[in-house]
């Protein structure tokens, strides 16, 4: 049980850790140009529908993380998580023929071509998506990219909401691994059965009041310390050449991927 | 409120929205300087009172005086953070930047320090609590007694003349337990000190208030107090093994 706990605390403390990267040029751009910059080709990204000009995004974004010179391991892994959801709902889509979708058959199974186009869509624009989050996670400190964020007039609480989970998500882990430990003591296992689906939903309500105290207490000393809804930062900005020029090729490569999308698929 | 006293307490009395009512007709005064212990069994109302010292729950007008400022005030509850720092039972509760330096700069930036101010002070306060060179760690990864000095040295930083400190020496190992007692009897100003660590009040307080039930039911010399059995027994508590015959 202790090894599982360590286990489990590490690989949680590991997930949600931004390593100390080598400096790079991503690292010198000022995060409220790279944010607006990294935020608008993401929402590019998104209105893609076509797999070629989504591979080709995706591409891009890797040779973003690239040139951030993010450790490969930490990219991989919290890339590979990330996926796994998509992949999910990508999974399926093949077997999953429309109207006017070209079909191949053989094997006694139907495979939509389309289908897979479509999944190749789906997981190349999350990869490219989650890609670029990476490189703004990575290429300057948390504070600072939340300090941009309200620059930006992304709203405070937008904002708070962001950092405060980024930071008591694993104690919500914490609390989590506690739990199934008391559970496991007292002979439960995870069965397909009713008592299982009831003490799973009793767990998850736990948790959310346990979140919901906490949030409490939070809100308590942060207004001991005088915090009055807007947040501050010891880090001041400035702008160079390089952060517009930076901000004007994210935006141009993400507007030259939406005309290419639209005229494929035109 | 005399020249002398740094709190005034005078019939105060809280229950929380559900009805419950957690401080019942509270009366004490405390002089500057002084150090106090506050104790008393789990729900006696030791953190709401801190809390409503502090200003973080509302109380009505005239009920306390802290430091000249009435947290029953709209205005002086604004300016209570200036004069007032509570450190939290659970040090994560109080720790929620991402960096040990931005959480103990958080305080002195929301009161308007200029950036040259808050550096000095941030240093100065992790100096003061043995954490000189922690700016860039992060909150999850330190230890509980980590944890807890930063804690304190955000609220240092802001540099209050009242310090209430909510149960500090728990989740301490013993080394943690007397590096915190060496840190506690470092600081200056008024300090009270709610804990279940009977010894630790014996080690840094003079005073002792027993709350039970919301009520203030004994007020006086520590020894004095923590020694009497009939009175520790009737609110759940025990004398500290040091005063025992």
């Amino acid at each position: 049980m202790h090894y599982y706990r360590a286990s489990y605390n590490t690989r949680m403390t590991l997930l949600l850790d931004i390593p100390a990267t080598p400096a790079s040029p991503l690292h010198r751009i000022d995060p409220r140009w790279k944010l607006a910059g990294l935020l608008g080709a993401a929402v590019a990204i998104a209105f893609l529908q076509s797999s070629l000009a989504a591979c080709a995004a995706m591409g891009a974004a890797l040779i973003v993380a690239g040139i951030a010179r993010l450790p490969g391991r930490w990219f991989a892994e919290r890339l590979g998580a990330a996926l796994v959801l998509p992949a999910f709902f990508a999974l399926w889509l093949p077997f999953v023929a429309r109207p006017g979708d070209s079909v191949y058959e053989g094997l006694g199974i139907a495979i939509s071509v389309t289908g897979v186009e479509r999944a190749a869509a789906l997981i190349a624009k999350a990869a490219a998506i989650v890609s670029l989050v990476l490189v703004l996670l990575a290429t300057a400190p948390l504070q600072d990219t939340f300090k941009a964020a309200q620059a930006l007039w992304i709203p405070g609480w937008l904002v708070h909401l962001a950092l405060l989970s980024y930071r008591y998500l694993h104690l919500l882990g914490e609390e989590f691994v506690r739990l199934r430990i008391a559970l496991r003591v007292r002979g439960y296992r995870n069965r397909a059965r009713v008592h299982s689906y009831r003490t799973i939903g009793q767990v998850a309500g736990t948790l959310l009041v346990r979140g919901y105290e906490r949030s409490e207490r939070v809100a308590q000393a942060m207004r001991s310390r005088a915090f009055d809804g807007r947040f501050r930062t010891l880090h001041g900005y400035r702008t160079h050449a390089a952060d517009v020029f930076f901000f004007a090729s994210s935006l141009l490569a993400a507007g030259t991927l939406l005309a290419w999308d639209l005229w494929i698929r035109w | 409120m005399s020249a002398a006293s740094a709190i005034v307490v005078d019939g105060l009395g809280f229950a929380y929205p559900d009805g419950k009512i957690a401080l019942t007709e509270v009366r004490f005064r405390i002089a500057a300087g002084e150090t106090i212990g506050l104790v008393g069994p789990n729900g006696a109302g030791k953190t709401t009172l801190f809390l409503c010292l502090a200003g973080v729950l509302r109380v009505p007008a005239g009920q306390v005086n802290v430091m000249g400022l009435d947290p029953g005030k709209p205005h002086d509850r604004r300016q209570l953070p200036r004069s007032v720092g509570i450190v939290f039972q659970n040090s994560d509760d109080q720790l929620f930047c991402a960096t040990v330096g931005d959480d103990v700069a958080f305080g002195p930036l929301n009161i308007g320090l200029p950036a040259d101010a808050v550096r000095e002070r941030v240093a100065e306060a992790l100096e003061r609590v043995g954490l000189a060179g922690f700016e860039a760690r992060v909150p999850f990864h330190l230890s509980a007694g980590e944890k807890r000095r930063a804690a304190l040295a955000g609220v240092l930083a802001m540099r209050p003349e009242l310090l209430l400190l909510d149960e500090p020496s728990i989740f301490l190992d013993p080394h943690g337990r007397r590096e915190l007692i060496r840190l506690l009897s470092r600081l200056d100003g008024t300090r009270i000190i709610a804990a279940h660590d009977l010894d630790l009040i014996l080690d840094t307080c003079r005073r002792v208030l027993v709350l039970d039930g919301g009520r203030l039911v004994a007020d006086g010399p520590a020894e004095t107090v923590l020694s009497d059995t009939a009175l520790m027994e009737a609110h759940g508590l025990e004398v500290p093994y040091r005063l025992r015959g």
